[in-house]
């Protein structure tokens, strides 16, 4: 099954699980595994309308799914996802 | 809270003080036991931002999954993330706000005329409208 790389601040809601497989042939299929298992992890992935939070990236393995299929990029059960934040700022 | 040892605070510093009077960001690494945040490893990371970097930063997120990937290698956690305020005070500006992530502590330095002034650590909220101030503590506090 993929693998799903948990960030540390959202551990707390994975049962403090630094990883977590899940099952899913997609990122879209296995992120929603994912909020299944652990539904406090939804609210900090996902916004009220079910989309990824503006400050959520995905990877697969090194790739930024935006640049594959996004939520519909393919995985494989050797494959590992990555929850990245995006972050900028300025005074 | 959040505290910063001396080495990592010193390449903190001294990555700001090297890319003023351009703003420098960088990932804070280290153990967090409890409430207590301790930053043990300070990595500066590259100011990818295009424009004007006197006012603005941005970090790839690439960088970012380096970053993450070191602190598990090393059994620590990724806390945060600090930038500087060149010639202008440590708050968390709307800019800021708006490209942040309430996952993680945010520190900001202010470094005025090319020297380290003072530091706040600021968290936002989930929706990205506010910050609450973080206790921090660092060796120049």
């Amino acid at each position: 099954m993929p693998k799903i790389l948990i960030p540390t601040p959202l551990r707390q809601f994975a049962d403090k699980k630094d990883a977590v497989e899940v099952s899913g042939s997609t990122v879209g299929e296995a992120l929603g595994a994912l909020t299944a298992a652990y539904p406090d992890m939804k609210k900090n992935l996902f916004n009220d309308e079910g989309k990824l939070r503006s400050f959520v990236n995905v990877y697969v393995n090194d790739e930024d799914i935006r640049f594959l299929e996004k939520d519909k990029t393919a995985v494989a059960d050797s494959d590992t996802i990555s929850i990245v934040p995006s972050i900028a700022g300025g005074r | 809270m959040i505290k910063i040892e001396q080495e990592a605070w010193d390449l903190m510093v001294a990555h700001a003080q090297k890319t003023y009077p351009n703003e420098c960001c960088g990932a804070m690494l280290g153990p967090i036991d409890g409430d207590v945040k301790t930053v043990r490893v300070a990595l500066p990371l590259e100011n990818a931002y295009p424009g004007a970097q006197r006012e603005r930063y941005e970090l790839r997120p690439e960088d970012l999954l380096f970053a993450e990937r070191e602190a598990r290698k090393n059994g620590m956690d990724l806390i945060g993330i600090f930038h500087s305020h060149p010639d202008c005070d440590a708050y968390f500006s709307k800019t800021d706000l708006e490209n942040s992530c309430p996952w993680y502590s945010f520190v900001v330095l202010s470094i005025q005329k090319g020297q380290f002034h003072h530091a706040n650590s600021w968290l936002p909220n989930m929706e990205q409208t506010e910050a609450a101030k973080e206790e921090l503590e660092h060796p120049n506090a």
